[in-house]
């Protein structure tokens, strides 16, 4: 794929359409005040009806591993010989593409949501799990959380992870704090990774995954913490204090899930990756676009400035950070097309990459803008704030590099 | 209920590319959109068939280079199919060589109900509606904000300077669609995916029985004599408030006898 296909610009225009209509009109709120994004977020999947798609295809596919689970018998139909319209993974890269070149948070509050906490769930999940968390996520009807990072274990996630789960009977007691917790304040259904605690010495103890809901006894979720961007995307801490569940909530309902606990918590890294690129490309498309606009109309020294060749030297490393980041979009969509997945030094790659590009671009956009840039008027200060998190969250650059590496070197 | 509406592909208003001094036409060349005039049309006939329970909308357009991409937008709402007539003929046609050809593909439909817009966003003569209704010898109602289908008969808000007029007339008929009086609704998933395979007849003017002669340059008898870019607009005039704003204000609008 070297094009974005007929069907992707369509749903690219309508995409923009709705931003342009139902978003921007409410960006004052969502960036430089208290909105939270999620009614908004709702009405963009009740608009494309995508709230009803994902629950067609959650049904379905939890009604294929039921009856793979049944043995199937030869007679039962085999869905995949009736063909039906998939859309491929341009349809999910397209709003966030779109949504990023003006509310990054947006995505990152939603890519939590229906990304990482649903899928924690349903890749490890039992079928009666996903059936009683995973479908309200996937269409938005509820907001997800997941969390690993505390105060004292970031990139050393699970090293330095103080949060524990204790077994009491047949229930577990849950501990810990945890932070940076996007979605935190307002979440439903939040996925607490933790240690198992069986008074064994913390680095041998096996990592689980619990659903935790709004509501119950012990748990705190705070308010929104201040921060530089993103700021339509809530960020909180979340405080667990004999929390009391039962097996139901463990993920999986086993202690020994295939691959180790481990696995689910990695796996999830390496699709927040993945989106991390398309939240780049929204990012560098939106400030090449008001760059390029900008260099044409304003004029000093009786030129404008993009006859300035530091100035033309700005705009084409921009649109090579935008050929380049759209080469790697396209090739996540070619990937999942050919039901192929990266490996983790990959996705690495492309996130390190990405994330790098993204947040040169929009600094340079601030400059192109000069005095301009720096104002919330021309939107690029707003996207600067914003992209420089995509170096931080999901594996901070310097984690990416050491994943590169030690896959080029064992 | 079938329902056909008439939807023109053009160039897009944002970038509409540039005047060709020979055909003292738009190039048309570009990518082509759907007119915004007309999804207001189609929004309407999708929520008549709603209304009624059965039926299904149909889309003719026609079109330099059998462009589809317009056409698209309006299957992704939910359109069932098209008729698209592309004929290097039909280069240079004026509006009532296009309402021919739009007739006798139209025709063809057996159509209950016939909606367009009340005018192109481009061409902007707003004459192809009637002229259309005319070659097929049913009733015109042009300028709708609501239409009602009771039975074989239409009920019509018409708009007007000082409100709406209410008007009955039979079916079939072509009604014109003022804009901005529905809410077009945003294309799906869903109907994206399957705007790809739905079905867009492609036809010529001689699959239509038209005669080349009666079509395009040759059979236009519309002479455009002269055209020019639009004028930049004009700065406005800034009035502040020094106590008698209003009074300025309202004498400026009585100058433009809008008052
Ligand atoms: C807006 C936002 C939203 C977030 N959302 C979530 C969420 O929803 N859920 C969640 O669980 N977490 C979330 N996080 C947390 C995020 O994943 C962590 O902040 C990130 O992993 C880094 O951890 P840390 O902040 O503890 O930094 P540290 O790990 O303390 O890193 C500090 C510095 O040391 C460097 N460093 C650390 N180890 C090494 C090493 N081995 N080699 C070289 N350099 C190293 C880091 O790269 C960094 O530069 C969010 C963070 C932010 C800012
Ligand atoms: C000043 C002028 C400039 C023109 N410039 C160009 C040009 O640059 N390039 C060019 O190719 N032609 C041009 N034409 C020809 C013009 O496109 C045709 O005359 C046109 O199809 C009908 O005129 P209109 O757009 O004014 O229709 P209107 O009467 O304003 O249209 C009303 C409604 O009729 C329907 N309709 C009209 N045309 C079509 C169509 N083709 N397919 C489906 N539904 C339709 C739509 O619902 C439309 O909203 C021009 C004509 C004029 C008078």
């Amino acid at each position: 794929m070297y094009e974005w296909s007929e069907e992707h610009q369509l749903l690219r225009a309508a995409m923009k359409d709705f931003v342009t209509r139902e978003i921007v009109p409410l960006k004052p709120e969502l960036e430089h005040g208290d909105m939270p994004p999620y009614d908004v977020l709702r009405k963009l999947y009740r608009t494309f009806g995508m709230d009803e798609f994902a629950r067609t295809e959650f049904r379905r596919s939890i009604e294929a591993e039921k009856s793979s689970a049944d043995e199937a018998t030869d007679t039962a139909v085999d869905d995949t010989d009736r063909p039906r319209p998939r859309p491929d993974a341009g349809y999910i890269l397209i709003p966030i593409i779109e949504l990023c070149r003006h509310c990054p948070g947006m995505v990152t509050a939603m890519g939590v949501s229906v990304g990482l906490t649903a899928s924690a769930i349903s890749s490890r999940g039992t079928i009666a799990q996903k059936q009683r968390w995973v479908e309200d996520l996937v269409t938005f009807d509820k907001i997800g959380a997941w969390a690993i990072t505390e105060p004292g274990s970031g990139s050393d996630a699970f090293g330095s992870m103080l949060s524990t789960a204790r077994r009491d009977g047949d229930e577990y007691l849950l501990n810990g704090s945890k932070t940076f917790i996007t979605n935190g304040p307002y979440a439903d259904t939040i996925v607490f990774i933790c240690k198992l605690d069986e008074g064994n010495d913390r680095s041998e103890r096996k990592v689980l995954s619990f659903v935790v809901e709004s509501g119950m006894e012990g748990l705190e979720q705070s308010k929104s913490l201040r921060k530089m961007g993103m700021h339509s995307s809530p960020t909180g801490e979340l405080f667990l204090s004999d929390v009391r569940v039962g097996a139901d909530h463990l993920i999986g309902e086993t202690e020994d899930p295939v691959g180790g606990g481990r696995s689910g918590a990695k796996s999830t890294f390496q699709q927040e990756r993945a989106g991390v690129a398309a939240m780049a490309l929204g990012i560098i498309e939106q400030c090449l676009e008001l760059s390029v606009a900008y260099a044409r109309e304003r004029v000093q020294f009786g030129r404008r400035i993009g006859d300035f060749q530091l100035i033309q030297q700005k705009l084409a490393h921009m649109e090579l950070a935008r050929m380049n980041v759209q080469n790697l979009v396209f090739r996540t969509i070619e990937m999942a097309a050919a039901g192929e997945s990266m490996t983790l030094a990959e996705a690495s790659a492309m996130k390190l990459y990405s994330a790098r590009t993204a947040t040169d671009v929009a600094l340079d956009a601030v400059q192109v803008h000069g005095g301009n840039g720096y104002m919330a008027e021309f939107q690029v200060e707003q996207l600067a704030r914003d992209a420089k998190v995509l170096q931080i969250y999901a594996g901070t650059d310097e984690i990416q590099t050491v994943a590169i590496a030690k896959d080029l070197l064992d | 209920m079938k329902v056909v509406v008439c939807v023109k592909q053009i160039p897009d208003p944002a970038d509409p590319g540039e005047l060709d001094p020979d055909s003292k036409t738009l190039r048309r060349d570009v990518k082509l959109i759907l007119d915004e005039s007309d999804s207001y049309g189609v929004e309407m006939a999708l929520q008549l068939v709603d209304t009624a329970g059965e039926g299904e909308v149909h889309l003719v357009s026609m079109v330099p280079n059998n462009e589809v991409s317009g056409l698209r937008t309006a299957l992704a709402m939910g359109a069932a199919g098209a008729s698209l007539i592309s004929d290097e003929c039909l280069a240079g046609s004026d509006a009532l060589g296009t309402a021919k050809v739009l007739a006798k593909a139209i025709a063809a439909q057996e159509p209950d109900l016939v909606l367009t817009a009340t005018e192109s966003s481009d061409g902007y003569t707003g004459t192809v509606p009637v002229q259309i209704a005319e070659l097929l010898g049913l009733p015109s109602v042009t300028f709708a904000k609501e239409i009602e289908i009771d039975g074989s008969t239409a009920k019509v808000k018409r708009q007007t300077e000082a409100g709406y007029d209410d008007v009955e007339c039979p079916l079939p008929a072509v009604v014109s669609v003022t804009a901005g009086v529905v809410e077009p609704r945003y294309p799906s998933f869903k109907g994206i995916m399957a705007a790809k395979n739905k079905p867009v007849e492609e036809l010529t003017v001689e699959a239509l029985g038209i005669d080349a002669g009666e079509v395009g340059w040759a059979g236009s008898r519309q002479d455009i004599v002269e055209i020019t870019a639009a004028p930049v607009r004009e700065a406005g005039e800034i009035i502040e408030d020094e106590g008698d704003a209003h009074e300025r204000i309202v004498a400026f609008l009585d100058e433009l006898k809008v008052l």
